[in-house]
């Protein structure tokens, strides 16, 4: 079962890259029928229903998290499906303020609503939606902040502590959701040129689109926070976390490990100095992730799903993205539904 | 949810009230709006037009956050520029008639919060980039930078809103520049959004696609800068930033379904709870359901339909309809007004 749902990822793969590897793929799987006769070449095609449960699962994760931060209860039973997997970790965030719990209120209203959109869509594609998986919200975290801490960074910001808890306090917590809301930017970005023509007349790519303007309204109140506060606040370590965790995720998307901004799926946050007169200005803040064309960055599923399982490979001490990788890091039994495994 | 419907209502019909006591074409369009027209439907275009579609709006933003940031519009050289990225724009074109910036003597704010003046150089950079992009990949079929009023707009906005008070200097302070890049930046959300399922479906077109969400997630992020840094100053509405920011969500949702066109709309029109509306504001009231809970007090940082959380989307004439202040809704006639005084340059006209 293991093997048959990596080979239909494996094709599903394919397709994300253009041209000769999708021949080759199709070649491959030509000839290889029980009976010896001649299967013709086919093109292999990841569904729109894939590329919905993909986002579900990233859905299903972000919703635990919030809504635990906020609450510390998760998503309700309608929501998760059957046979669902468990959640470990994840408590409500101590010492709010109002203004803070009203915060973390919307973005967690907001992505049980996207559970709830995604279920919806699947189900109306005819499908089943796959439940939640199993999801880590406890120990990735540290992990995540440990393999930060051995990346060298730029402005050489201080090791997030061995201690760290995004549910520790409202500074943590924005680190926290910081690694998320980028990614959820990034991933929804690289699916929407991947949804069909049929799925574009049924409206999926609008909505992934209306999602992705969401995530992006998200990751700006992660990062305008951050920033704000490390402008005004003296001795203020969390935006430096924050990158960081920046610099993890571009290592575990194939790029630079030093995440300087010149990379491809990264921009590392700054904090504006100087002032405001006539003939001066103070620096610019780096509130968008953005490519030298202001345009978002795009990762493709391989390299999102080497985030969320905190892995490079299967090769211990590797530190090149590479296929095979199934789970880790915040889904320690993987993703649900046909892309799961990475293919590079 | 039901008091958020109540006060859009009271802020439509103030706002209604308001025009009908005011003067000018825009004024008088934003009160009488007529029944939706095909008047901007252009059922024939390229992606080409698409894109110059965008660019008319990237003109405006840019324009707006060179002015503030570095006290330039974007096709003049300023020694700020170099230290934070920026450059001097193109603005030119074969395609319409090019236009001036109609803006106040020295435009630059005199920003107080180091971290508010970082984020309009960051803002002006990237939109900056945007024109850059979208002129790029234009080539020559770009349209000329059309006409646009900075001064006079938002002089007609705050009346048209009721905004209290009747003179809207977005270069005046750090407050009032954050609630004029409110104004824009909504709009290039559901603009981009409308207008991405309508890109070919030909390779060309998918990489378009790819480009035209991209912007659309950073025009989110400006959103969310945006929003989170008005909603951070003044988080109960003391100072009545989060007033100011209902009302003109609410004209620009007043304004954009004025032209709706029945079978134009994307699949997630107006929220249940919201039924008017395609835009939501800054809010102190709203209420949210974790879980199966009872309900609990949120923010309103992101603008979307409340319930699927989806951002909203708007067709060319509705965003028209916002930008020109009511006047895309004359049949056979190009809509000019209020930011684009001589309208657009292009085909979405």
């Amino acid at each position: 079962m293991d093997n048959q749902k990596t080979l239909l990822s494996a094709l599903s793969r394919r397709t994300f890259l253009a041209g000769a590897g999708t021949a080759a793929a199709a070649t491959l799987i030509a000839g290889c029928s029980d009976n010896g006769a001649f299967i013709p070449p086919v093109t292999p095609v990841i569904t729109d229903v894939d590329i919905l449960t993909f986002a579900l699962n990233l859905e299903y994760l972000e919703a635990e998290f919030y809504l635990r931060a906020a609450t510390g209860s998760g998503l309700a039973t309608a929501d998760i499906g059957a046979n669902p997997g468990a959640v470990t970790g994840g408590t409500k965030i101590p010492g709010l303020t109002s203004d803070q719990q009203r915060i973390v209120n919307e973005i967690a209203y907001d992505e049980q609503q996207h559970v709830r959109d995604l279920r919806a869509a699947i189900t109306a594609a005819g499908a089943t939606p796959v439940p939640r998986p199993a999801l880590d919200l406890s120990g990735s975290f540290t992990a995540a902040a440990t393999a930060a801490n051995t990346l060298t960074v730029t402005g050489n910001p201080p090791p997030i502590p061995s201690t760290f808890s995004p549910y520790a306090d409202f500074n943590s917590f924005l680190v926290g959701a910081f690694v998320f809301e980028d990614v959820g930017v990034t991933a929804y970005h690289g699916a929407a040129p991947l949804i069909s023509n049929a799925g574009i007349t049924a409206g999926y790519l609008s909505a992934a689109a209306g999602i992705l303007a969401v995530e992006a309204y998200h990751a700006a109140y992660v990062r305008t926070t951050l920033t704000f506060l490390a402008t005004t606040t003296a001795n203020y370590p969390f935006l430096g976390f924050a990158n960081r965790i920046a610099a993890l995720r571009a290592a575990l998307s194939g790029d630079s490990t030093t995440a300087g901004g010149s990379n491809h799926t990264e921009t590392l946050l700054t904090v504006p100095t100087g002032t405001t007169t006539a003939t001066t200005d103070v620096t610019p803040t780096s509130v968008v992730a953005a490519d030298s064309n202001a345009i978002a960055f795009s990762r493709t599923t391989d390299q999102v799903l080497h985030i969320v399982y905190g892995t490079f490979s299967n090769t211990a001490g590797s530190t090149t993205p590479a296929a095979g990788v199934s789970k880790g890091g915040f889904f320690p039994s993987g993703l649900n539904g046909n892309i799961s495994v990475t293919q590079s | 949810m039901a008091n958020q419907e109540t006060q859009q209502l009271d802020n439509i019909i103030a706002s209604r009230r308001a025009m009908l006591l005011g003067g000018g074409a825009a004024l008088a369009a934003l009160a009488l709006p007529k029944a939706a027209s095909a008047a901007a439907t252009v059922t024939t275009f390229t992606d080409n037009d698409i894109l110059n579609f965008a660019l008319n709006l990237e003109y405006l933003e840019a324009n707006y956050y060179y002015l503030a940031a570095f006290g330039t519009t974007i096709d003049q050289p300023n020694p700020l520029y170099a230290p934070a990225g920026a450059a001097v724009l193109g603005i030119t074109g074969t395609v319409g008639v090019q236009g001036t910036v109609v803006v106040k003597p020295s435009a630059k704010v005199p920003f107080v919060n180091t971290a508010i003046a970082g984020y309009a150089v960051e803002t002006a950079v990237e939109e900056g980039k945007h024109v850059a992009f979208l002129r790029g990949a234009l080539g020559t079929a770009a349209v000329a930078q059309p006409q646009i009023d900075l001064l006079n707009s938002f002089n007609t906005l705050a009346v048209a809103a009721k905004l209290g008070f009747t003179t809207f200097d977005p270069f005046a302070s750090d407050a009032f520049f954050l609630i004029g890049a409110y104004v824009f930046e909504d709009v290039g959300v559901t603009a981009y959004h409308g207008a991405a399922p309508l890109l070919s479906t030909t390779a060309a077109g998918k990489g378009l696609l790819a480009a035209a969400a991209g912007i659309l997630a950073v025009e989110g992020y400006h959103a969310g800068l945006v929003r989170t840094t008005i909603n951070g100053l003044d988080p109960t509405d003391a100072q009545g930033f989060l007033t100011i920011t209902q009302k003109i969500s609410a004209l620009r949702s007043q304004l954009s379904q004025a032209a709706f066109v029945a079978g134009s709309t994307p699949p997630f029109p107006a929220a249940p709870g919201n039924p008017l509306g395609d835009d939501i504001g800054l809010t102190t009231n709203t209420t949210y359901s974790l879980a199966g809970a009872a309900p609990v007090s949120a923010t309103t940082i992101v603008d979307a339909n409340q319930q699927s959380v989806i951002a909203f989307s708007r067709t060319t004439t509705q965003v028209l309809n916002i930008v020109t202040g009511g006047m895309a809704t004359t049949a056979g006639t190009p809509a000019k007004g209020v930011f684009f005084p001589n309208g657009m340059n292009g085909t979405f006209v």
